[in-house]
């Protein structure tokens, strides 16, 4: 019985519901259109009345009027009067707010797709496809794209926008890298954009976006994005300056035309913002620094995580659009499967509510989107009370639909309040609209037209009532109680279910009630006020009457302001969640007492010996020395103290992508560009000692990108992880990678195919490196910067290590004579057949970086030894062993042991292998490798010999700074193993409603047609194809490499 | 002991003593694994057996002494997960052998497959890897992937070579962990696969068991290969060695287990530590992978991997150590080790997950593992602690017969040091 009585309720609320929308008459906007028929002079002078007035944020008149004649505001004023010749419309009390904006959204995109791409994957290269217009050469690069010329207003859409109380939307174009110009419109309903657009060309839009596997259409990589956002503005310089050039010359050769640097000039000048879609935390540094390298007006489109990087974003004084979408709660439920869940994406599911009040304590300007919202009209309210309820103070909330957006679209003086000039563009709600669930939304203002989804002047039908029955004999008095929707009345001791549709209230009680035996007996009645008059039949023949007069009217009330909740943590780590760091560690002055002392120069290896720190640096290294001021002491009796290991080829620490193969050539891209200071394999690395790395490009094509060296500054920024001494290097590559042969037999179109091939495109490179660095002629027109060509042209000039992955002899000789007339001294990479030719690289001084002993996993590493680095080593040639793995990092210790049993080196001689020799082929000898007077304190603590398989590293140093500490480490567990249990409790209830609620789902399906079989599955492999999406804060699985397995 | 003992590579010119012969190697300290170190022991070696071993044996006049003063002796290391003789160059696929296509295929052996001329066995072989349990591995979608077999790494022939010919039935549990940042649609792919592949696991099963039944009852039955190879499973007469890594992976392979009552020997096994007190109640062992792997998960310890075995041992499950980085990095395997000994593990219960524990756990533990009178003469000689990288392995026998150090390397590096001493190129 309950559960056809809940049903029945269900129903008939849905009913009432169905009928809630009505406009008012238009107000006709001056046009240039013929009239059609009769003219429309419907007069647009209206007065709202009786309303709660917030002007704008803080700045409220209870009991006001405002009025407004042809959209636009004339005043908002307290008390009720109202103008002469103005039409009044009484809104009951109700608060009314300048209408929402939405100030980045995809709104009625019809999208104009790309110029597809002709080129296969990766196995051609680039090829000018026909195109229409004259564009630029890539398909992302679309910024003459103006979407007031395409836009096609979606009433639907809008209506569903409307009710959640937006007015005005910025249709934002939604694809590519430069997406092109974003429009104002309104959502009125009108199908005609004439009506509704209020500016077009309002914003250029930008995104490192990357092509997705299978496409491998340039950029594939984080970093060939950003290198072409880099060269296009470049150009776009260029083109403005050849332009300027030409229009002084007499007849001035003609410079391509090309549209879309056209539409860029606006921007450049500054006259035109540019917003900047922000994928995740570590972009806005990115899109900051582009920003400042342009002089661009920005505006960045957030992600929800900027609490997580506030102080960047305030000293950037740049607004931001943050979105509401807040992760779901996390897959907790089953304890084997949660232990996927790390601490910091725990932390980011729990911090999300508080990410637009730890902007507005900041006063960092921000204006809220809808868009990311998979359900906008069931996320967007709740999401946003979240925000509210976690502390967002309710005028920030109203500011960031309202003035921010306006202010930073540039439109402050026309949207955003209600005050008098302004576009009467309006929301009735409420009061406590941003902090109640049950709070409404009545009605909306565009353009002077009104869109009523609820009565405002309805009255409240909550209460006690006295009835008197006429024909029929009833109770005498009646409550009505509930929410609007699904209100409920009780008389004696029956309830039933009432409806309110408008003004008309129908209830359903049992016929028992009136003496009826009828099972429902439904009465009809008409409010008015606080009374009403109602009538039904009895058996369907005779009218009877009823007369109401409400005697306690109790409607809701309106739910108080909630106090501000603590915060998750008072506390931020970077990186957020396990193993961050509160504060980077101290700069120490310190001693090493009673250690075996590698120190890898001519002091040898030292017993009972002490290591002397001050200021960052080695002050000395000996016996009995004297402790520099202020120094801890630290008794090393037993152990070994090392230099920090340092690997010249690892992958870590690079975000989405460590390949822009698309193009054979791609030296413009940088690796600096994508750094990933978050991920783990940084911390786990510093656990193996390593202290300094060069992050290099990928092998998929004969000239990558350009490198980075590190130190491992762990709990630092991408910038505090650059190691400022070292020299820029670059990565070339030749052999079986770069000519394609195990990428799959498809693979077989870029140039090169062959090792004869990458010979001839490294040398015409290298060529044009040359004649780029030609001195033009006075008055000649304005070189075109180009990004390419200016790394080869630091390599050609000795500036710039080149870094070249390779592994038979036959093509380390042909590069070795390329290197030898370009006078340059190269560090071969891998290297693996190196001891054949040992000799060559003795003469031209180039350096050998390898693998101790991995051999057999492709043909050209058949004939790989261990005994590599003593061959080498033996006739001159400094070596090294490094990692290209994330695993292997952390063990190089053990690796250079191996040099010990093939082919005999010295203990010494064997730790260098990953000491003094990478740091002289990274070029920062003098800085670090050693343990020397003078050089960077980057030392490591172990608990035996670093060559043995039983050593473990106790601390590791860099600068004077502790960056490891095992006793620390095991404190830090415990932390996190707390941290997490907390935060699993606490999502557990949310995610069990939530799995409540799928399972409603899944049952509602009628046909539950089982999934269709499928031949596709994500294998490793192909998961390693998808790993340019990867974003920070992941596993550190691998999938950045280079040559153990092939990053096909 | 010292450890860093800067030898010149020297070739050994004569191998002494083939099978059948007699000898004694004498004046190493040897590393029984089964009954502690014997300093400047001795080894009487007869048949191809070890017939006695002490401070001092009894051996007959005249007999061959190996004099092996400052050595260490050790048993022959056990690969217990490997596919050396079933790959050659990994991304040639045309030398590539060890995955069957399909799902199911616990008939295909391994043991014929097996490449007697592999160059990467006798590069194995020269540091002390002299056993070798050869597993198939799955395909795309591969399960039941076939049987294993053990070999010695000597004999012109894999059946020379074969110690037992079919160790047991494998199956490579389907994993239902993919990265987070997979598309969506990448991830309901992934899981939708996975869920087909539990349900071919079943009806594997099950159709296996009326296999079963059916044989039983008229065994003249038409013969199904398929289901054949897994009776000695189902009676449990061998075990089903099971991949799994994962926690849920390793948590349903204990249910099958139990359900149909198998012998199970877990492979693998990174989260195989959550389990270890059900798997010593059950007597389930581990053949944990390599300790050179990442940890799994963002939030374990930069240790969590080096870390397991320790855990496994202080719980008494039985431990073998395999290593899982491909066959031409076999020669590794007791590196593996060394890493799970420096953390938690300790020396000696690493050295015996490299042999003793994978002769029991393959069923072999009366004929090798550990230096014991009776058992095979397969053992090797080093120059120190074997477990450090920079020790290196200068001798070694194979069931009583010494065997060839050189190898395609070490042949290169001859060559190419010739080639710096201006010897002409031959």
């Amino acid at each position: 019985m309950a559960t056809a009585r809940k049903r029945l309720w269900g129903v008939l609320a849905g009913l009432a519901c169905a009928t809630a929308a009505g406009m008012a008459a238009a107000v006709q906007l001056p046009n240039a259109n013929p009239v059609e028929g009769l003219r429309d002079n419907t007069p647009g002078f209206i007065a709202l009345t009786q309303a709660r007035l917030v002007v704008k944020p803080g700045q409220v008149i209870e009991n006001g009027t405002l009025v407004m004649r042809d959209g636009v505001i004339v005043s908002a004023k307290a008390g009720g009067e109202i103008p002469a010749g103005a039409l009044a419309i009484d809104l009951g009390g109700k608060t009314v707010f300048a209408g929402f904006i939405d100030a980045n959204s995809e709104y009625a995109q019809s999208s104009e797709p790309a110029p597809a791409s002709a080129a296969p994957p990766a196995a051609a290269p680039y090829t000018p496809a026909p195109q229409q217009g004259a564009r630029h050469w890539s398909s992302k690069v679309r910024p003459e794209r103006d979407v007031s010329r395409t836009l096609k207003p979606d009433p639907k859409k809008a209506e569903t926008l409307r009710r959640l109380g937006f007015t005005s939307v910025l249709s934002a174009p939604d694809k590519g890298v430069f997406r092109g110009q974003s429009a104002l419109v309104t959502l009125g309903d009108s199908i005609r954009l004439n009506e509704v657009l209020l500016k077009p060309r309002v914003a250029q839009h930008l995104a490192f976006e990357m092509s997705k596997f299978p496409s491998a259409e340039y950029p594939s990589s984080l970093m060939g994005a950003v290198a072409l956002v880099r060269q296009t503005w470049y150009d776009a310089i260029w083109q403005r300056d050849y332009q300027a050039w030409a229009q002084r010359q007499s007849n001035p050769p003609r410079a391509e035309a090309n549209l879309a640097l056209d539409a860029l000039q606006d921007s450049l000048a500054g006259r035109q913002p540019v917003v900047f879609s922000a994928e995740d935390e570590l972009d806005y540094a990115r899109v900051f620094a582009l920003a400042q390298e342009f002089g661009l007006k920005l505006v960045l489109a957030g992600n929800g995580r900027e609490y997580r990087d506030l102080a960047r974003i305030k000293a950037a004084a740049v607004p931001v659009i943050v979105p509401l979408n807040f992760p779901e709660a996390p897959a907790v439920e089953d304890p084997e499967r949660a232990l996927e869940l790390s601490l910091a994406d725990l932390e980011s599911w729990e911090w999300a509510p508080f990410n637009a009040r730890r902007l507005a304590e900041s006063g960092i300007p921000f204006a809220f989107t809808a868009t990311g919202l998979k359900k906008p009209e069931e996320q967007f309210w709740a999401n946003l009370r979240k925000a509210v309820s976690s502390g967002l103070d309710e005028q920030y909330a109203l500011a960031a639909l309202t003035v921010q957006p306006a202010a930073l679209l540039g439109l402050g003086q026309r949207l955003g309040s209600l005050e008098p000039g302004r576009a009467a563009q309006l929301v009735v709600a409420d009061a406590d609209l941003f902090r109640s669930d049950k709070a409404r939304i009545y009605e909306s203002w565009i353009d002077g037209r009104r869109y009523v989804l609820a009565d405002a002047a309805a009255p409240d039908p909550r209460g006690s009532w006295n009835l008197q029955w006429s024909g029929v004999q009833g109770p005498a008095t009646l409550e009505i109680s509930g929410e609007l929707n699904e209100l409920l009345a009780k008389a004696g001791d029956q309830s039933f279910p009432v409806v309110l549709d408008n003004r008309r209230l129908t209830l359903y009680p049992a016929g028992s009630l009136l003496g009826q035996r009828t099972e429902r007996f439904p009465v009809s009645l008409q409010l008015d006020g606080g009374s009403a008059e109602g009538r039904g039949l009895i058996d369907g023949t005779r009218e009877f009457r009823l007369s109401a007069t409400q005697t306690a009217p109790k409607p809701r009330a309106p739910a108080k302001p909630p106090g501000v909740p603590a915060l998750p943590s008072d506390e931020a780590r970077f990186p957020a969640g396990e193993f961050g760091r509160a504060a980077p560690p101290k700069v120490q002055n310190v001693i090493v007492r009673h250690a075996t002392i590698w120190t890898q120069s001519g002091q040898g290896k030292l017993e009972d010996a002490d290591l002397a720190v001050a200021d960052g640096r080695i002050v000395a290294v000996g016996k009995g020395l004297k402790a520099p001021a202020g120094a801890i002491e630290i008794d090393a009796r037993g152990k070994h103290v090392a230099p920090g290991i340092i690997d010249t080829h690892s992958h870590m620490a690079v975000a989405k992508g460590v390949n822009e193969g698309t193009h054979a050539v791609t030296s413009e891209v940088r690796i600096g560009d994508a750094l990933d200071p978050t991920d783990m394999t940084v911390y786990r690395q510093l656990a193996g000692g390593v202290t300094a790395a060069q992050l290099l490009h990928g092998s998929a094509n004969p000239i990558g990108g350009q490198s980075q060296t590190i130190k491992l500054r762990w709990g630092e920024d991408a910038d505090g992880l650059r190691f400022a001494a070292a020299p820029p290097s670059i990565k070339f590559a030749l052999g079986e990678n770069v000519k394609q042969s195990n990428w799959g037999p498809q693979f077989n179109q870029r140039y090169p195919q062959t090792r004869m091939g990458v010979e001839q495109i490294d040398l015409d490179s290298l060529l044009a490196a040359q004649d780029y660095l030609a001195k033009p002629a006075k008055g000649a027109a304005p070189q075109r910067r180009d990004l390419r060509l200016e790394a080869l042209a630091e390599v050609v000039q000795g500036k710039r290590v080149v870094h070249i992955h390779s592994y038979r002899q036959d093509e380390i000789l042909a590069f070795a004579r390329i290197a030898q007339r370009f006078k340059i001294q190269p560090v071969f990479q891998h290297i693996l057949e190196g001891y054949k030719v040992a000799d060559v690289l003795a003469q031209i001084g180039a350096g050998a970086s390898g693998f101790s002993d991995w051999w057999a996993y492709k043909m050209e590493v058949k004939d790989a030894i261990p005994y590599n680095a003593a061959l080498l080593q033996s006739q001159g040639v400094v070596a090294s062993f490094n990692s290209d793995s994330d695993e292997l990092g952390r063990r190089l210790n053990t690796e250079a042991a191996k040099a010990v049993k093939y082919g005999g080196m010295s203990e010494t001689d064997a730790l260098n292998l990953v000491t003094l020799n990478p740091a002289r082929q990274m070029r920062v000898a003098d800085r670090v490798g050693s343990l020397e007077p003078g050089k960077d304190a980057d030392f490591v603590i172990w608990s035996a010999s670093p060559l043995s398989a039983l050593a473990r590293v106790e601390q590791t140093w860099i600068d004077g700074r502790k960056y490891f500490d095992r006793d620390e480490d095991l404190a830090e567990r415990t932390r996190i193993h707390q941290a997490r249990e907390r935060i699993i409790a606490k999502a557990l209830p949310e995610r069990i409603k939530a799995l409540a609620r799928k399972d409603k789902k899944d049952g509602e399906k009628k046909d539950d047609k089982p999934a269709a079989p499928n031949e596709e599955h994500v294998h490793g492999n192909e998961a390693v194809q998808y790993a340019n999406l990867r974003g920070p804060y992941h596993n550190s699985e691998p999938v950045n490499t280079c040559s153990a397995q092939e990053a096909h | 002991m010292k450890r860093f003992s800067i030898l010149a590579f020297a070739l050994i010119s004569t191998l002494a003593n083939a099978a059948g012969g007699e000898f004694v190697l004498s004046g190493a300290d040897l590393h029984t694994v089964s009954h502690g170190v014997i300093e400047k022991g001795e080894i009487l070696v007869r048949d191809g057996k070890i017939a006695a071993l002490g401070a001092r044996v009894d051996a007959p006049a005249g007999v061959q002494r190996i004099a092996l003063d400052g050595k260490q002796v050790y048993p022959g290391l056990i690969a217990s997960d490997s596919l050396l003789g079933l790959t050659e160059v990994d991304a040639v696929r045309a030398t590539v052998d060890m995955a069957e296509s399909g799902a199911i295929n616990p008939n295909a052996r391994a043991l014929v497959a097996i490449d007697a001329d592999s160059e990467l066995l006798p590069v194995a072989r020269s540091n002390g890897v002299l056993t070798v349990h050869v597993v198939p591995r799955p395909s795309e979608d591969g399960l039941l992937t076939g049987q294993s077999a053990l070999v010695k790494l000597d004999g012109w022939t894999w059946e020379d070579m074969s110690l037992v010919a079919s160790v047991g039935v494998h199956l490579a549990w389907p994993s239902t962990r993919t990265p987070p940042w997979l598309p969506a649609q990448a991830q309901e792919k992934a899981a939708e696969a996975a869920r087909r592949k539990f349900a071919a696991i079943d009806t594997a099963f099950r159709e296996a068991r009326s296999y079963q039944a059916a044989r039983k009852q008229n065994p003249q039955s038409p013969t199904d290969l398929r289901w054949e190879a897994m009776l000695p499973v189902l009676e449990g007469k061998q075990p089903l060695f099971v991949h799994a890594n994962e926690a849920v992976q390793i948590r349903e392979a204990l249910a099958l287990a139990q359900r149909e009552k198998l012998r199970l020997v877990l492979v693998g096994g990174m989260d195989a530590w959550h389990f270890a007190d059900t798997l010593k109640a059950r007597g389930i062992p581990v053949i944990l992978g390599s300790s050179h792997q990442l940890p799994q998960r963002r939030w374990e310890s930069y240790d969590s991997v080096y870390t397991a075995a320790g855990k496994l041992a202080a719980a008494g499950v039985r431990l073998a150590i395999a290593n899982e980085g491909g066959a031409s990095d076999e020669r590794n395997l007791p590196y593996q080790a060394a890493s799970y000994a420096a953390f938690g593990l300790g020396r000696d219960a690493a050295l015996r997950a490299i042999t003793l524990g994978p002769a029991e756990i393959l069923g072999v533990d009366q004929r090798l593992g550990s230096l014991d009178v009776g058992k095979d003469a397969t053992l090797f000689v080093a120059d120190g602690d074997a477990l450090e990288n920079f020790t290196k392995v200068e001798r070694a026998w194979i069931q009583g017969r010494e065997v060839d150090m050189s190898n395609k390397q070490t042949r290169l590096y001859e060559k190419y040091r010739g080639k710096y001493q201006g010897k002409p190129r031959n």
